[in-house]
Parts: structure tokens; C-alpha cells; sequence
């Protein structure tokens, strides 16, 4: 997405070549599991009923959720996306005098609503691991509005400890504790780390302090729209009145509901792109290219070379991989998960794509436009 | 819809008290009393304005075959939004430009609140109407002006114009919600030459959502205008006559340049892709729209009927809802209706004390529904003074 113009809408449809394999958006291959597929062909029924009057309701989605964390309805948000959630929460907690801090590069969603509103924006560089930097964040916290943690982050894929979160939370409750504190975990279901662990517990301990989820990457309904987050009430509260009047819509709402109901099948979509990470990390790695410590469904990779070129000469080749992060756009792509079936076929394309042989591929102009949107 | 905003009114004039908390927090989706599903029997959803029949086969047999294999619903809707948009230009003979997508019409009002009213330059509304835009304004700070209904219960549309010199929006909603009334072609063309001439830096908001329900022959859409001035917009949803209520998907129709600055504002992120594909194929199927329209008017003048027989006077409907003067506070009435499985919509102030609006269920639905209105008006108590 451009900053200051999100998600454009796009003035034709992207190529129908069912060839094509799209790295770019971090979406699930898959889609969403058999229980929500099942759940979603009988929430046509209610196709014609605003959510509140479907079934599942809104409030019956809102208290699944509630029930999945043991936690009140009240702790609960339900939103389109967790992306809704962020730019309420940049509206609600920023402004021109009281700042956004965010990684860079992150996800740019808080960002962009930020120079949309007129909120003041720090950025702290990832450290050389691509981790967002503790220290420089807390350090630049002080009356902040709002910071924006996104752990995972998205596109270094690298998390920190459950440890490293809470003591970080607890340093800025200290020294700065008017400020709000957005912990993004998109990603938490793909994570292998150990360490890791959720900082919903920090949400319900500390007043505006929110965990946001979303539905859209390990549960396969990027296209349903379904996103909540965690936290206090009265958090919660500022938070809702922002949201849009039926935002999810009722089939989402089937759909998110079955499948929130499904853990296994959430172990075994882990599990699936676990094994595919596993397997693109040692393809770049055996051709001399650093990847960064990914816990999400793409990976980081130093490609030697500035990301668009490479983007592009992949596109001619019918696969499209993320866009460019500055400030790391000179060397660094993103590169979402697909199935094996897709990656060993996109393998093949970066393998040439990279060769020494082609270097310089990336020069050649009037390469295929790849949709420019990206999550 | 499901908020209470039972002292909205008190917003008429200029805009001080923000009962938008009020509004917001009646719909944070807290068990809600009322659910449709602890309702007894018959269960008649008849408070939401919707469609009781849904979604044409059409949109169905579309939505099963291509979300038959789940791929299609894991992807963000970006791509699936461009032919959605053409298949809207399409059928009003625009081009992709003049369209912009929302989750439902909601979100097109919104934007349109956050792209063209400012702190200085406010919303024009009626009041009551479609509370979505005043909603938003309050939210937002922004100065609201509220004109009370003529006494048809017509958005007056004079003093309307006459308020909005200086504003930043005009949000009027033919015909309008609550009270079914529309306006002729004529009218309103008429009213936005007045605005577009005395307040230049005013946009005109346009609310079609009932179109495909009117029955008046006087009324036309203002879809040609809004494709050739470029601060006169109109926006549709496909909540109602299309069925589609629970599919999130709306849009507006304007000039280019008036609807890149919707879509810069929050873009296409919020459509979902069962209401992308579903809204494509109902754009195109006119015989269902024909089909759908035939049966609600049925219903409806069976409805009218009714409630006529009775001394219960409607407005002139021209929509899927009746508002009927029940000649006595609606608060009572509604929760007799509610008692026997039968929902009416909250009260709509400052009529709350006569008249009740009424969603247009199927023609059975409605006969089920009327042995229930008898004896709630029955045993409701004595008049309000």
C-alpha cells in the first residue's frame, strides 16, 4: 500500500492466469478450513440478514471469541480485519502532538491513517536481525500516543520473547504510561519459537494496552474480513464506537465461528507452512542468501539486490512476490508461503531469477505490472 | 437498524449534544434482549428493512460454484473489487472511474462524512433519515445541522438548501428512511440546482438505497447527474432490494475525481469477497430486481390496507417499510409485537408517540404478522396525551 493512499483501487483485474502464483500478500493457500467452508455454505441462509440478525450473530462471534481467551464479551472487539482495528486505534490514540511510534519497516497500516489524520510519526529502524529494537522503542515512547508492536513483524517475520514483550509493556507503563500499546498478532499461529508467547494476558493486565488478531492469514479468510482484538473493557469501549456499523459480514461471521472452533485444523495449517518455511529458508540459504529468523507464512531474504528488479523479473516469470520495504527496498524481498507444490515451482523462477548469469535481469523494463496491494 | 437513539432529536438544529456514544454502544454487540433467535414463533424480523427472501439463485448458484474450492475466500479482495466495479459501471452505462465500492453503503457515507465535512464546513441532514453520515459527523466533531421533517413527513427540502449554504455535505436520502416518503425527480433536481448555485464548495450526497422499491412514477434516479457534476454524488446498497443485507456491499456513483477521493480514503480493504462476487451477478439480474419489486409492493398495499381499516394512517411508502401513525406510543405497542415474535424498529423520534416503522415481510409473513399488530394495538394502553 502507498502511504496516504491505502489499498488503491485497482483500474482493471489482475491477470486470470491461474498459473500465476501470488507471494505478495501473506494470504493462506488454502483458504479457510472444511468446518468454516461447511459453516459458510449454510450462512447463505442469511445472506439477506444484517449480521446481528444472522446466525451466527455478531454477538454470537464476539462471545466465541470471548470464550476461546476466557475472557468477558466486553474484552472483545470484533472488526473487518484486524486492519480496521489498527487505524482505529491510530485514530483514537494519536494526533499531531501525541505521536505514532512504529518499527521500520512494519506493517504500514497505523502509519498511513496516521499522515491521513495528521498524527505525528517516529520510526525505529529493526535491528541488524530485523527484530524490532526494544531499547530505541522504548526509548522513543515518551509521549507517544500509540505504539504499534507487531509481533511477529510483518515483513521481517522475526518475534520476540513473551518475556522481552512484557518487560518492554512494563517500561513504558512506567515511564510513559499514557501511552497505548497495539500488539499486532497476525502471524501468532505460524510461530515456532519457543519464547513466543501471546501478550493477551499484558492486554487484560494493563489499561490500553490491545492485542489484535486476525483471521485472515493462518485461518484462510482474507477475503471474509474478520479481525477482533483483546483488552480491557473500557479499552474495548474507546475502540468500538470507532468501528464500522456491521462490519463483518454474516457469512464471515459462519465461517469464523466454525472455525474458531477448529483448533486442529489451525495445528495442521502450522504445521503445513512450518515445513514449507523450512523448506524456501534452505533454498535461499544453499545459494548464499541470508534470510532473516521468519515466524510468519513468507520469509525476509537478502537478495542482493534492490527488491522491485527482483519483483519484477519474477513477475515476467508468473510469480509475484511482495512489494518494497523501505528502508530496506535495496536488498531485502518479501516472499509469502504458498503450498510446496507452489514454492518448489517459485524456487525454480528465483533460482534463474538470481542466477549470476541473469544478474542484471532486473534493468530490463516494461515487465508485467504486478498489482502493487500487499498486506 | 438494532441502535436506540431515542433522544436523537435533540440534535435538531445546530448539532451540541453527542448522543453518538449512546448510538455506538447500543450496538457493541452486547447480548442483545431481543435476538431474533429468543424470539417465539413466528420470528418475524420485520425491524431491519431487509429483504425476508435474500439473494436471487442467481447470486447463490454464483457464490456456491465459485467458493466451492475455499482459495478464492483466502485472498484479500483487492483484485476481485476491479471487475465488481466494472460490472456496477456497466449496468449504469459508467465507466470504472465513477465507482466506488464500500462494505455496504455504510462505508461510502462515512467516507463521504470524513472526505467533504471539516470542522468549519459541516453536514446538512434531515432528521429523522439514514443516521448514518450524522452519526459519523458527531463521531468526528463535526458541526451537524439537523431540519426536522415538513408536515407530510417529507425532507423539507427548502429549508434544507436554505441550510446548507457554507456546509461541507448534504446528506439527503430519497426516498427516505424512516418515514417512506419520496421525492419527485423534478424536486430534487431542482433542490440540488439551488444548492450547487448558492453554497459552491458544497457536495450533494444522494441516498438511493430504496430505489428499486419506488412505485411513484414522479420519482427518477439522480445517477445521470452524478456521473456529469462533480459534486453531486449517489449512493446504492444491495442490503435491500438485491437481498444482499448480510453481504456488506454498497457503492457510489460520481464523477471521477469525486470518487478517487472516497477511495483514497479507506480504498478496498473492507469488501469481502462472497459480497464482491455476489453483488456482480445480482447487478446484472434485473428480472429478480422486477420480480422482487412486484412482491413487496403486493405485501405492502396488503399492509397498508390493513393498518388503513383500522384508522391507522401510513405515509405515501414507497419503500420496503411502512411508517404508520399507530395512534398511540410505539415503545408499548412494539414490545406487545415483541411478546408474540414479531420485531418492529425502535422508536424514531420526534414521532415515537405515533408512528411505527414497519419492514415489509413476505405477503404470508405480513398476514401472520397483522394478527399480531391486532391484538398489540388492542391491548396497548390509552392514547398518549
Amino acid at each position: 500500500m502507498k502511504k496516504g493512499a491505502p489499498a488503491p483501487m485497482p483500474p482493471a483485474p489482475p491477470p486470470t492466469d491461474t498459473d500465476t502464483i501470488h507471494l505478495d500478500s501473506n494470504e493462506n493457500p488454502l483458504g479457510p478450513g472444511s468446518a468454516a467452508m461447511e459453516a459458510l455454505a449454510k450462512g447463505y441462509d442469511f445472506a439477506g440478514r444484517y449480521p446481528t440478525n444472522a446466525k451466527p450473530s455478531t454477538s454470537q462471534l464476539r462471545e466465541t471469541i470471548a470464550r476461546k481467551f476466557g475472557v468477558r464479551p466486553e474484552n472483545v472487539v470484533v472488526s473487518n480485519g484486524s486492519g480496521e482495528l489498527l487505524r482505529v486505534a491510530t485514530r483514537v490514540y494519536t494526533s499531531p502532538s501525541r505521536h505514532l511510534l512504529t518499527a521500520s519497516p512494519t506493517f504500514a497500516s497505523p502509519e498511513e491513517m496516521a499522515a491521513q489524520v495528521g498524527s505525528a510519526v517516529k520510526r525505529v529502524l529493526v535491528d541488524q536481525e530485523g527484530k524490532l529494537d526494544l531499547d530505541g522503542m522504548a526509548a522513543g515512547a515518551r509521549w507517544a500516543g500509540l505504539i504499534f508492536f507487531c509481533n511477529p513483524n510483518n515483513p521481517t517475520g522475526t518475534v520476540h520473547s513473551f518475556k522481552a514483550v512484557a518487560d518492554f509493556v512494563g517500561r513504558v507503563r512506567r515511564e510513559s504510561p499514557e501511552t497505548a500499546i497495539l500488539i499486532d498478532e497476525a502471524y501468532h499461529d505460524y510461530v515456532d519459537d519457543p519464547s513466543y508467547g501471546s501478550a493477551v494476558a499484558l492486554a487484560l493486565e494493563h489499561p490500553n494496552v490491545l492485542v489484535t488478531r486476525t483471521l485472515s492469514k493462518a485461518y484462510g479468510m482474507a477475503g471474509m474480513r474478520v479481525g477482533y482484538a483483546i483488552a480491557q473493557a473500557r479499552t474495548i469501549e474507546s475502540l468500538q464506537r470507532w468501528v464500522m456499523t456491521f462490519t463483518t459480514n454474516s457469512l464471515a461471521q459462519a465461517a469464523a465461528v466454525a472455525s474458531l472452533k477448529d483448533p486442529d485444523h489451525i495445528d495442521r495449517e502450522h504445521a503445513r507452512n512450518t515445513e514449507v518455511r523450512q523448506y524456501v529458508t534452505r533454498f535461499f540459504k544453499d545459494l548464499g542468501f541470508k534470510t532473516t529468523d521468519s515466524h510468519g507464512n513468507f520469509v525476509f531474504v537478502d537478495i542482493g539486490r534492490p527488491s522491485k528488479e527482483f519483483k519484477q523479473a519474477c513477475s515476467r516469470q508468473g510469480v509475484i512476490v511482495g512489494r518494497e520495504f523501505p528502508p530496506l527496498e535495496k536488498t531485502w524481498a518479501r516472499i509469502s508461503l504458498g503450498t510446496m507444490e507452489q514454492m518448489k515451482k517459485a524456487t525454480a523462477v528465483f533460482a534463474r531469477v538470481l542466477s549470476p548469469a541473469t544478474s542484471g535481469v532486473g534493468s530490463e523494463s516494461g515487465g508485467s505490472a504486478a498489482t502493487t496491494v500487499s498486506k | 437498524m438494532p441502535f436506540t437513539r431515542r433522544s436523537f432529536v435533540t440534535t435538531a438544529g445546530l448539532s451540541g449534544a453527542s448522543l453518538l456514544a449512546l448510538r455506538r454502544e447500543a450496538f457493541a454487540a452486547l447480548p442483545a434482549p431481543d435476538s431474533p433467535m429468543a424470539l417465539p414463533p413466528p420470528r418475524l424480523l420485520l425491524h431491519n428493512n431487509e429483504n425476508p427472501l435474500g439473494p436471487g439463485q442467481a447470486v447463490l448458484d454464483a457464490l456456491r460454484v465459485q467458493l466451492k474450492d475455499g482459495v478464492p475466500a483466502g485472498r484479500y479482495p483487492f483484485a476481485l473489487a476491479g471487475e465488481t466495479t466494472k460490472a456496477i459501471a456497466d449496468r449504469f452505462g459508467a465507466k470504472p472511474e465513477n465507482v466506488a465500492l464500500g462494505c455496504g453503503s455504510t462505508q461510502v457515507l462515512r467516507s463521504a462524512v470524513e472526505v467533504f465535512t471539516s470542522s468549519t464546513k459541516g453536514l446538512v441532514s434531515a432528521i429523522p433519515t439514514y443516521e448514518e453520515c450524522m452519526g459519523d459527523a458527531e463521531l468526528l466533531g463535526r458541526p451537524v445541522r439537523a431540519i426536522p421533517l415538513d408536515s407530510q413527513m417529507k425532507i423539507d427540502l427548502d429549508a434544507m438548501a436554505e441550510a446548507s449554504k457554507g456546509a461541507g455535505l448534504v446528506f439527503v436520502n430519497n426516498p427516505n428512511n424512516p418515514t417512506a416518503t419520496v421525492w419527485s425527480g423534478d424536486a430534487i433536481g431542482a433542490f440540488i440546482e439551488k444548492v450547487l448555485k448558492a453554497s459552491p464548495d458544497t457536495t450533494i450526497l444522494l441516498d438511493e438505497a430504496y430505489h428499486d422499491y419506488v412505485t411513484d412514477p414522479s420519482h427518477r434516479t439522480q445517477v445521470p447527474l452524478a456521473l456529469k457534476n462533480p459534486r453531486v454524488l449517489v449512493a446504492r446498497t444491495f442490503s435491500k432490494a438485491h437481498g444482499m443485507a448480510g453481504m456488506r456491499t454498497g457503492y457510489v456513483l460520481g464523477m471521477p475525481e469525486t470518487v478517487a477521493k472516497l477511495n483514497a480514503w479507506e480504498g478496498s480493504g473492507y469488501l469481502n469477497i462472497p459480497g464482491l462476487i455476489a453483488a456482480a451477478v445480482s447487478i446484472k439480474d434485473q428480472a429478480r430486481l422486477d420480480a422482487e419489486k412486484a412482491r413487496n409492493t403486493e405485501a405492502r398495499q396488503f399492509t397498508i390496507d390493513w393498518f388503513k381499516a383500522r384508522g391507522c394512517e401510513p405515509t405515501d411508502s414507497q419503500c420496503n417499510f411502512l411508517f404508520v401513525n399507530i395512534n398511540q406510543p410505539v415503545r408499548g405497542f412494539r414490545e406487545a409485537c415483541r411478546k408474540e415474535g414479531v420485531l418492529v424498529a425502535r422508536d424514531f423520534p420526534p414521532y415515537e408517540n405515533s408512528h411505527c416503522r414497519i419492514s415489509i415481510g413476505t405477503l404470508e409473513e405480513m398476514k401472520q404478522a397483522t394478527e399480531v399488530f391486532a391484538r398489540a394495538l388492542a391491548a396497548a394502553p390509552a392514547k398518549a396525551a
